[in-house]
C-alpha cells in the first residue's frame, strides 16, 4: 500500500466526478457528482494525513469539516434545484441557458 | 526735382496699385448708390500720374549708366532676399510704354465698358497688372519676377474670368490660369536650380556668373529648359498656347492689354536670362525651335480663324515666336525691339477691330464686311497697325525684324527664311482680316455701324499717331540701325514677302472667288481653324493621364488606405459580436471553462518539474512503434 494509489484513486474519482459535473442534464446528477468530488478530495486529505502526518492527523480534522460542509452546501444546492424546479417545471441543466450574451 | 522723381520711380508701380485698390469701392456691393464710373476715372488719374513720372524720369536716364536701389525685403539664415530696382533707360522706357498703353486702354474701356456695372473689378484689375507689369520691368532679381509673374498668372485669371456667369469664360480662365501655372511652376524648378549654381538671382550677377561659368552642360540644358518653361507658357508659345484663344473670352480693353504688354511679360523675362540661356546650346536650340514652330504654326492658324479676337491672338503667338527666336540665337536688342514695335502695333489692331465688335456685335469676320466707308477711321487705324507688325519699311516692326534678320543672315539663313515665312504669313492673316471687315459688300451684321464714340477713338488715334511715330522717335534716339549699313537682300526680301504677302490675300478676297474661300484639302483648312485639334490633344495626353491618375488616388486613398483602418474596426466589432457566444448561458460549461484555465494554468506552472520528461517519454513511445 503506497500513497500513491491512494492518490491517483482519488484523481480518478475528481475526473469522473468532473465528467458528471459537466455532462449530465439532470440537476440533481450534478450535486451528486459534486458529492463525488469532495470525497475524492476527502480521500486525498485521509491519505496526506495517513501518510505522511500520522502523529497529528490533521487532514482527518479537515476531512470531518469538509464532509459537514459538502451536507450543508448539498442541502442548499437541493433547495436551490427545488426552487427553479418550482418556477420553471424542470430539472434539465440545458433549460437553465437564459443569462446568456 | 528731376533727380528725386528718377531716384522714386519705384513709386510708378505703387501708384497702379493704389489705383487699382482706390478703384474697389465703386464694386456695386459696397458704394451702391452712385454707379461704378469713378472706379475708373480714380484709375485713369493714377495711370495718368504714373505715366507723367515715368516720362520724366526716361528723359533723365537718357546717357545715364542704371542705377540700382534695393530695397529689403526679407533676410534668414543663409539667405538674402532683397528687392533689386534698375533705373536704366531701358526699363524705365518700358514703364512708360506699359503706362502709356495701359492708360489708352483705360480710356478705351471707359467707352467699351459703357453698359457695364463691374468697373469696380475691372478697373482695380486693370490696376494690378499695370502695377505687376511696372513692378516686372523694374525688378532686376529673378527671384522677385517669378513672384510678379505668378501674380500675374492670378491677375490673368480674375480678369478673363470677369464676366463669370457665361460658360466659355469660366474654362478660358481656368485653362489661362492652369497653363501659365504649369509654366510658372516649371520656372520656379529652374530659379530654384539656379540658386546653387550661380549663388545669386540678381540678373547683372548671374550675366557676370555666365560669363565664367563652367557648369556640367546636361545641368545648364536642364536647369536651362526649366527657365525657358515659364516664358513659354507666358508668352503663349507652343505647346502651352491655347489659353490664349481662350483667353480672348475676357473683355476687349483688357485683351489690348494682353495682347501687347502681359504677353510679353514672359518675354521680358527671357530676355534678362539670356545670358544664362545661352551656357547651354541646347537651350538656345530648344528657344529657336519653339520659336519657329509656334511662329510658322500660329500664323498658319491665325489665317484660318474666323473670330477677329482670335485671328489676332494667334498673331500675337507668333510674334513672342519670333523673339524666343530672338532670344535663342543671342539677340537681346532686336528681341527688345520688336517686344516694343509689336506691343504699339498689336494694341492698335486691337483697338480698331474692339471698336468695331462693339457696335457691330458680333466677331465672327465672315458676318462683317463693308464697313471702310463708313468707319474710315478703324480702318486706318487697323491698316497702320497692321503696317506697323509686319515688316514695312518706315514702320516700327520692319526695324526690329531686320535687325533680327540681318544677325542671323550669315550664320543661320533659314532662320531668315522662317522669319520671311511669318511675316508674309501675318501679312495674309491681317489683310484678311482688314478684307473682310472693311472691304466688300456690308452683310447683316454690318449694314448699321455707326463709328465708335470718343473714348474708343481717341485712343485709337493717339495710338495710330504713336505708331507712325515710332520710326522717328527711334531715330531720334538713335536705336534704328543705320541704312548704309543694313543688308539690302534681306530688306527687300521682307518688304517683297510683305507686299506679296498682302497683295495676294486683298486679291483673292476682292476679287470674284467664292466666298467662303475653301482650301482644296478640307482636313488641311480644319486643321488650322481648329488649332491643330489643341483642346483634343491636352484632353488626350495630359488631361487624361492627369485624371486617370487622381482616380487611382481617389481609388486607392478610399479603398486601400480607408479599408485597411475601417478593417481594423470592422474585426474588433466582428471579434466581440462573435467572441459573446462563449457566454453561453449553460453553467456546466462555465464550469468546463474553469476547469479547462485551471489544468492549463497547473501545466503551464509545473511545466518544468515534468515537461522534459513527458516529452522524452511521448518521444520514446513514438520510435518505439
Amino acid at each position: 500500500m503506497q500513497l500513491q494509489y491512494f492518490l491517483l484513486l482519488a484523481a480518478a474519482l475528481f475526473c469522473i466526478g468532473i465528467y458528471g459535473v459537466i455532462t449530465s442534464r439532470n440537476a440533481v446528477r450534478v450535486l451528486m457528482s459534486i458529492e463525488l468530488l469532495l470525497n475524492a478530495v476527502n480521500l486525498n486529505l485521509m491519505a496526506f494525513s495517513n501518510f505522511l502526518d500520522s502523529t497529528l492527523i490533521k487532514g482527518q480534522v479537515f476531512t470531518v469539516f469538509v464532509i459537514t460542509v459538502a451536507a450543508a452546501e448539498a442541502a442548499v444546492g437541493l433547495a436551490i434545484v427545488l426552487a427553479i424546479y418550482r418556477n420553471r417545471d424542470t430539472v434539465d441543466m440545458e433549460q437553465f441557458n437564459l443569462l446568456k450574451w | 526735382m528731376g533727380q528725386f522723381l528718377l531716384e522714386t520711380v519705384w513709386l510708378v508701380p505703387c501708384y497702379a496699385l493704389i489705383g487699382g485698390l482706390l478703384a474697389v469701392p465703386w464694386s456695386p456691393g459696397i458704394i451702391r448708390n452712385t454707379g461704378p464710373r469713378p472706379a475708373g476715372y480714380v484709375n485713369l488719374i493714377m495711370t495718368l500720374l504714373a505715366f507723367v513720372h515715368s516720362a520724366i524720369a526716361l528723359q533723365l536716364t537718357w546717357n545715364h549708366p542704371p542705377q540700382q536701389v534695393f530695397i529689403p525685403w526679407l533676410s534668414t539664415a543663409g539667405l538674402d532676399l532683397t528687392i533689386a530696382i534698375e533705373i536704366s533707360s531701358i526699363s524705365v522706357g518700358a514703364l512708360v510704354v506699359i503706362t502709356g498703353l495701359n492708360f489708352l486702354a483705360q480710356i478705351f474701356a471707359i467707352g467699351y465698358m459703357e453698359m457695364d456695372w463691374g468697373w469696380g473689378r475691372f478697373y482695380s484689375l486693370l490696376g494690378l497688372f499695370e502695377a505687376g507689369l511696372c513692378a516686372l520691368a523694374l525688378c532686376n532679381n529673378l527671384f522677385f519676377s517669378y513672384i510678379i509673374l505668378e501674380v500675374l498668372t492670378l491677375g490673368t485669371y480674375l480678369l478673363v474670368g470677369l464676366w463669370f456667369s457665361q460658360p466659355l469664360v469660366v474654362t478660358g480662365a481656368r485653362d489661362a490660369f492652369l497653363t501659365k501655372r504649369v509654366g510658372d511652376l516649371f520656372l520656379l524648378m529652374g530659379v530654384l536650380a539656379l540658386w546653387p549654381l550661380a549663388g545669386t538671382w540678381s540678373y547683372p550677377e548671374l550675366a557676370e556668373w555666365a560669363a565664367t561659368a563652367n557648369v556640367n552642360p546636361t545641368i545648364m540644358a536642364l536647369v536651362g529648359l526649366a527657365l525657358i518653361a515659364g516664358p513659354m507658357g507666358k508668352c503663349a508659345q507652343f505647346p502651352l498656347h491655347l489659353w490664349l484663344d481662350e483667353a480672348m473670352e475676357g473683355p476687349v480693353p483688357s485683351t489690348i492689354l494682353r495682347n501687347s504688354v502681359v504677353v510679353a511679360s514672359g518675354a521680358w523675362v527671357l530676355i534678362k536670362l539670356q545670358p544664362v540661356l545661352s551656357l547651354s546650346p541646347i537651350v538656345s536650340s530648344a528657344m529657336v525651335g519653339i520659336g519657329a514652330v509656334t511662329a510658322v504654326g500660329a500664323s498658319l492658324i491665325a489665317i484660318a480663324q474666323i473670330d477677329v479676337k482670335r485671328c489676332q491672338s494667334y498673331s500675337v503667338s507668333a510674334y513672342m515666336g519670333l523673339v524666343f527666336i530672338a532670344v535663342g540665337v543671342q539677340q537681346d536688342e532686336a528681341a527688345l525691339l520688336l517686344v516694343l514695335t509689336h506691343a504699339i502695333s498689336a494694341a492698335l489692331l486691337v483697338m480698331s477691330t474692339g471698336g468695331i465688335i462693339w457696335n457691330s456685335v458680333t466677331q465672327d469676320v465672315t458676318q462683317l464686311g463693308g464697313l471702310w466707308t463708313r468707319r474710315p477711321i478703324s480702318g486706318i487705324a487697323f491698316i497702320v497697325g497692321t503696317l506697323g507688325l509686319i515688316g514695312f519699311p518706315p514702320l516700327g516692326s520692319f526695324w526690329a525684324l531686320i535687325k533680327l534678320a540681318d544677325g542671323l543672315w550669315e550664320t543661320q539663313p533659314w532662320l531668315v527664311g522662317i522669319i520671311i515665312t511669318v511675316n508674309a504669313l501675318t501679312a495674309v492673316s491681317l489683310t484678311r482680316e482688314f478684307c473682310l471687315i472693311f472691304a466688300g459688300k456690308p452683310k447683316q451684321m454690318s449694314e448699321r455701324s455707326p463709328e465708335a464714340h470718343w473714348p474708343m477713338i481717341l485712343p485709337m488715334m493717339i495710338l495710330l499717331g504713336f505708331t507712325l511715330h515710332l520710326p522717328l522717335v527711334l531715330q531720334s534716339l538713335s536705336l534704328l540701325p543705320d541704312w548704309a549699313t543694313l543688308n539690302k537682300d534681306v530688306a527687300l526680301l521682307l518688304i517683297w514677302s510683305s507686299i506679296s504677302g498682302c497683295s495676294i490675300t486683298a486679291l483673292i478676297y476682292l476679287g470674284n472667288i467664292p466666298k467662303p474661300i475653301r482650301l482644296p484639302w478640307k482636313g488641311l483648312q480644319d486643321l488650322f481653324a481648329y488649332d491643330f485639334y489643341t483642346p483634343k490633344l491636352y484632353r488626350m495626353t495630359i488631361i487624361f493621364s492627369v485624371a486617370k491618375i487622381s482616380q487611382l488616388a481617389d481609388m486607392i486613398d478610399r479603398f486601400v488606405v480607408d479599408g485597411i483602418v475601417n478593417l481594423v474596426g470592422l474585426f474588433s466589432l466582428l471579434g466581440g459580436e462573435s467572441l459573446k457566444y462563449s457566454t453561453s448561458g449553460q453553467p456546466q460549461f462555465y464550469a468546463l471553462t474553469v476547469l479547462l484555465g485551471v489544468s492549463v494554468l497547473g501545466v503551464w506552472v509545473t511545466w518544468p518539474f515534468w515537461g522534459v520528461q513527458f516529452l522524452d517519454m511521448i518521444f520514446q513511445i513514438s520510435t518505439i512503434r
